[in-house]
């Protein structure tokens, strides 16, 4: 799962130094706060001892007036400090969600599979927080140690073995917590692994909506995901009791701390090596210390909650990728001129292919998954076991996959939209384009934001009959897509995609089956866009159809892995029996 | 949706909701609750003990007494440390206990209610909103139930008896703490009238970057093929930064918060030493007991601070927990109560309705009348739509693109309600009255968003019926012609498919949606586009899948590969949400109309 270079730890200091400036300050903050926090009740020793007991009104006056000033500075130095600390959480936060979303669209892939995408988005949401929690755990557990140094020398200032006795004690609760903060990880873990899947789940349930009340099984999926929470229910209630024990062990250690301060110092008072009011000094000074101490826990499970998150955050990010990366630029200038050679690549058996620049190809493919994996070495999200797939004579796998992918568009069967409107997505690749000028420019952007003012995106709309698709929406072209798209039919969905595809004018087009939920007039007027649209570009049509195969200006049939039959599609038609049976009906 | 909130598409409760349906849930757990509060009750009392024992340490000082007079109070405060640890721990893990399996209940409840929520709500609302309430608000809640919940109740345990002991020492003392009171409300009323709408945004913020990420992430493949990765990068950094940016605002008032407390504790803190100044000038205290009121009162700044503070979490928790429970509250899906599978998928006649299973063996008889339909703020899709499909019979929709054919299909499985007025009659009864399980149960539908669920493909199936023993599932699957590839697949019916699992080809998953179909044999089968997807070649393959699978009971293909049409009992064509023929493929090639037409478009591609 994880590369040498992506850690746990690599993630958590990442997160650390990142934020640098902000976790010290709010430390240097935080240590005012608690260090005025500390000096309140020796404050109040003295307002009673030089005030109350013996002075007048000014001495009030004048103390309670420090009293103030000190108030001012430990509530500033919270405020502020507190501030500081979010900010450090929230930065290092939206920085692992974003490398966690780059890594998820990285070119190279390798991770999509094995991960459910609720629960990729559970890694980029929950566990960055909690990751970036640590830097506020940081800051929090340097002013609690401040906290504890300023009440330890307090302490010291009143007797030597009574602050010695503290500083000692300290450290070995921090030893204490941490050995009880190992299995506390384990179970975080656990923890958040049944609640990422029950989440998961829950998301996946949501998706399969349709289906699921299409069925009539909303009831059973209700009762699996009763399941899946009940388990869940298990492992945090389990997770929960390690924490309460924690803490538990945690405040007795600190009572017993607390027993061993009014045990010396009040040995020590007895017999009067330190005056009653330093022993009262002392008692409220250690009464003080739990507010550090018990800070030291809740920093202490922010840390070990913040280890499992970016153990998880580390295997997204140093998951494999799916191909390894080439960095030569395709030949200048771009031809489009495919060819296999003796590809062999799961169902494919040895596939030989030529495609001269600005050929419109007709593939058939009698097994759905001849089709699939020739889509995936085209879209190169694997490198063939044997042979090669070769643009304008350079093999893929030595091509830079992003310079790669501006040349060669493989347009993914299942039509993906985006949220925003009609529009929006057929351009998209259009507005890409134009912020990273690809060799082949684009047409310029002219009018302005206004997409329609692009040649290619107006030629897309009308080829793929997005001009009847926006006809029966309410704002036309700029009616709104919520959630992928699902608000539109199947038929208007693929048109849309369709359209997008073709504005992208990629020198190399692959489409899969793209009018499959289109109807048969409406498929012949978008077979002749597509010619239209595609006339001196390379374009790869997999597809059974014979309305598009019709106007290819070759078709080869692929059976058994390779290559039977290459011609057009009239001629085929007429003298080949398997390409007739795998396109007429 | 009476109530609550319904500005936003998915309901939210109102605090009395919410109130009313936590006491719903404490209700069964009342001895756990009690010995929950209660182990945490002694936790702090005994915590309370270690002050005066420390003052009797002090006390043996001041009297002089030998050094080791120490020894015994010393070991009274072991005690209390080891005492206040084990109730402490136990306390909490019970309260966690509590919470959580209440928490379960009402995540429970919720999905239940989504699954069962109209479909046009949740594709408004976009499943973002929902995977939101049920992953974040839920973690909010959890969190506020494990740490607010105890730690609230031990606070007021603290404020209480100190307050009590300070009266002890003497009444004028609780007077000048009282001061700090009003600065306190005022604190409170001016940070919580802020905090509700900033948390409300903050959510709304975090939804919307929930469903970019589930947007971007689910589409991964289209974003990088279309180099769309910085757009989509832009789009999260967006999101993300707006949520950051909220959540800095409410951290900001949060703090200003706590500032505003540090002014409430230093009020009180010099009330109480001017009373102690006032009072031993006056001699009516003495020095020693005007140090221990100030420091009761300084020892009451955390629990006081936590109170208070509480409010924070509170407020997250209270909107996670309106939002959970606006959903929670909509009337229960009526199989909500079962809690078996097999009892929630059971086919007993009663539920299914005498009238309605009577006919059920030899399939149901379909009547669609007058019906209407427009979405809303849409233009009308369907107008004055009338035809009966006959028990038994199997019916080809055909028509072009946007004819209405899809919307037709999911009014007659009951999945919406006509808009504009007619009525859908299954086996004689209103699709209306029939309540969403019965028709669930009755009718069938394979929409053309296909989707295979993540997990073992046995689990997938059995959501079709959860008792089918693995032979019923391969009977179904051999059925449909996918015995093969399913057998040939790694782990065979144990594999996992889906997102993140083993990759189905576009014909494999519409086999599986027929498989569910023969599992669930329901009386009525509506497909649409199921063959559409997988190309010809697939399609055929399908297309004899669907016939088996259809065979004996009444169904509607809507059939864009007109060879369907020419192969079903009868023929509806639909032109422009309006019926324009009806009748046998012979009958309406003969008549030389709509359908006559599309034929020979499609046959003359053929020759």
């Amino acid at each position: 799962m994880r590369n040498g270079t992506t850690s746990a730890r690599t993630v958590l200091v990442g997160a650390v130094t990142g934020q640098a400036r902000y976790v010290a300050l709010g430390a240097v903050l935080s240590a005012g706060h608690q260090a005025g926090e500390a000096v309140v009740p020796v404050l109040i020793g003295v307002v009673i001892d030089r005030a109350v007991g013996a002075g007048g009104v000014l001495d009030l006056l004048v103390w309670i007036g420090v009293v103030a000033l000190t108030f001012a500075a430990l509530s500033a130095g919270f405020r502020l400090g507190a501030r500081a600390g979010e900010r450090a959480v929230e930065q290092a936060a939206h920085r692992l969600r974003v490398a966690v979303t780059r890594r998820v669209l990285d070119h190279r892939g390798g991770l999509t599979a094995g991960h459910l995408p609720g629960a990729l988005a559970s890694v980029a949401t929950s566990d960055a927080e909690r990751v970036g929690m640590v830097n506020l755990a940081l800051a929090t557990g340097a002013g609690a140690l401040v906290g504890l140094g300023v009440g330890g020398v307090a302490l010291v200032a009143v007797s030597v073995p009574l602050g010695l006795l503290v500083l000692g004690g300290a450290p070995l609760l921090l030893w204490l917590a941490r050995l009880l903060g190992g299995p506390l990880e384990r179970r975080s873990h656990a923890e958040q692994e049944r609640a990422a899947y029950a989440s998961g789940l829950a998301a996946d349930l949501v998706a399969g909506l349709r289906v699921l009340r299409g069925l009539g099984a909303a009831p059973a999926a209700a009762h699996r995901y009763r399941q899946a929470s009940r388990d869940s229910l298990a492992a945090t209630v389990r997770a929960a009791r390690a924490r309460a024990w924690h803490d538990g062990v945690l405040l007795a250690a600190t009572g017993l701390l607390v027993a061993a301060v009014g045990l010396v110092g009040g040995r020590l008072a007895a017999q009067g090596e330190i005056t009653v009011g330093q022993l009262v000094a002392a008692v409220g000074l250690a009464l003080f210390l739990l507010g550090p101490l018990s800070l030291v826990s809740w920093v202490n499970a922010e840390f070990s909650q913040g280890r499992a998150s970016a153990a998880r955050i580390a295997a997204v990010l140093g998951a494999p990728p799916g191909t390894p990366d080439g960095t030569a630029p395709p030949a200048e200038p771009v031809r489009g001129r495919i060819a296999l050679h003796d590809v062999h690549s799961g169902a494919l058996q040895g596939v030989t292919l030529q495609v001269e620049a600005g050929t419109l190809l007709g593939i058939v493919t009698t097994d759905p998954a001849v089709a699939d994996d020739l889509l995936r070495c085209l879209a190169r999200h694997v490198d063939p076991e044997r042979g090669s797939v070769e643009l304008d004579g350079l093999p893929l796998r030595v091509l830079d996959p992003a310079q790669l992918r501006r040349v060669v568009l493989v347009a993914p069967h299942q039509a993906d939209l985006f949220e925003g409107t009609v529009l929006d997505n057929v351009a998209a690749p259009v507005v890409a384009g134009a912020a990273a000028p690809a060799p082949r420019n684009p047409a310029p952007v002219t009018g302005g934001d206004d997409p329609l003012a692009v040649p290619a995106v107006r030629q897309a709309i009308a080829a793929a009959d997005v001009t009847e698709v926006a006809r029966a929406l309410p704002d036309g072209l700029h009616t709104r897509l919520t959630e992928r798209g699902r608000s539109l039919s199947g038929g208007q969905r693929q048109r849309v995609a369709l359209a997008r595809a073709l504005a992208a004018e990629a020198p190399v087009l692959v489409l899969h089956d793209p009018t499959t939920a289109v109807d048969t007039v409406t498929e012949a007027r978008i077979a002749e866009g597509i010619r239209e649209m595609r006339r001196g570009r390379t374009t790869l049509l997999v597809t059974t159809s014979p309305a598009l195969l019709a106007r290819a200006d070759r078709v080869v049939l692929l059976d058994g892995g390779t290559v039977r039959a290459d011609g057009r599609h009239a001629d085929l038609v007429r003298d080949d029996p398997r390409y007739r049976a795998a396109v007429l009906t | 949706m009476s109530g609550g909130d319904t500005t936003g598409l998915l309901p939210t409760a109102t605090g009395a909701q919410v109130r009313a349906a936590l006491r719903g849930l404490l209700r069964p757990h009342r001895p756990l609750a009690v010995g929950a509060f209660g182990l945490l009750g002694a936790a702090t009392a005994v915590g309370l003990l270690t002050a005066p024992v420390l003052g009797r340490i002090v006390d043996l000082a001041v009297a002089g007494r030998p050094a080791g007079d120490v020894t015994a109070p010393a070991l009274l405060l072991v005690a209390i440390a080891v005492v206040q640890g084990v109730c402490l721990a136990s306390g909490q893990s019970l309260t966690a206990r509590l919470g959580e399996q209440m928490l379960a209940e009402l995540r429970e409840r919720f999905v239940d209610r989504v699954l069962d929520l109209p479909l046009g709500t949740v594709e408004r609302a976009g499943s973002g909103d929902l995977t939101a309430r049920v992953s974040g608000d839920v973690t909010v809640v959890a969190e506020a139930v494990r740490t607010a919940l105890p730690q609230l109740a031990r606070s007021l345990l603290t404020i209480g008896l100190t307050l009590v002991a300070l009266v002890a020492l003497d009444w004028r003392f609780l007077l000048a703490a009282l001061l700090a009171v009003p600065v306190q409300l005022h604190t409170v009323r001016w940070y919580v009238r802020r905090a509700r709408t900033l948390y409300a945004r903050q959510r709304v913020a975090l939804g919307a970057l929930q469903q970019q990420l589930l947007d971007t992430i689910g589409g991964a493949g289209t974003v990088r093929a279309f180099r769309l990765t910085d757009a989509h990068l832009a789009r999260v950094g967006d999101r993300s930064r707006h949520a950051v940016d909220l959540t800095l605002r409410g951290v900001r008032l949060m703090t200003r918060f706590y500032g505003r407390l540090n002014v409430a504790e230093f009020v009180g803190l010099a009330a109480v030493l001017v009373t102690g100044f006032l009072l031993v000038r006056a001699e009516e205290v003495s020095v020693g007991t005007a140090a221990a009121a100030a420091l009761y009162f300084h020892n009451l700044f955390n629990p006081l601070n936590a109170a208070l503070g509480l409010v924070d979490d509170t407020q997250s928790a209270a909107a996670g927990l309106a939002r959970l429970v606006g959903v929670s509250r909509l009337p229960a899906p009526t199989w909500a109560g079962h809690r078996g599978g097999s009892a929630a998928a059971g086919q007993t006649d009663e539920d299914a309705g005498p009238p309605v299973a009577a006919e059920a063996g030899a399939g149901l008889r379909i009547e669609v009348k007058g019906l209407c339909h427009a979405y809303p703020s849409g233009p009308e899709v369907l107008h004055d739509v009338s035809f009966t499909v006959a028990p038994g019979e199997r019916v080809a929709l055909v028509g072009a693109s946007g004819a209405g054919k899809t919307t037709l299909a999911r009014l007659i499985a009951g999945i919406d309600r006509p808009s504009g007025g007619g009525m859908v009659r299954l086996g004689g009864v209103p699709v209306d009255e029939l309540g969403g399980q019965v028709t669930g149960r009755i009718v069938a539908l394979v929409s053309q968003d296909g989707h295979v669920f993540a997990g073992p493909l046995a689990d997938d199936l059995r959501l079709a019926r959860p008792d089918a023993t693995d032979e019923a599932l391969r009977a179904a699957l051999d059925r449909v012609g996918a015995l093969d590839w399913v057998t040939a697949l790694p782990d065979g019916l144990a594999t996992v498919v889906g997102d993140g699992g083993h990759r189905l080809t576009a014909t494999q998953e519409q086999q599986l949606a027929l498989a569910r179909i023969v599992l669930a044999a329901p009386p009525v089968v509506i497909l649409d586009e199921a063959t559409a997807e997988a190309g010809s070649l697939g399609a055929r393959v399908l297309e004899s899948a669907a016939e088996r699978a259809v065979a004996g009971r009444t169904s509607l293909v809507v059939a864009h590969r007109l060879s369907q049409a020419a192969a079903a009992d009868r023929i509806v064509v639909l032109d422009a949400g309006r019926v324009v023929e009806t009748g046998t493929h012979d009958e309406l090639v003969a008549a030389g109309g709509r359908y006559a037409a599309l034929w020979s478009a499609w046959s003359g591609n053929r020759v």
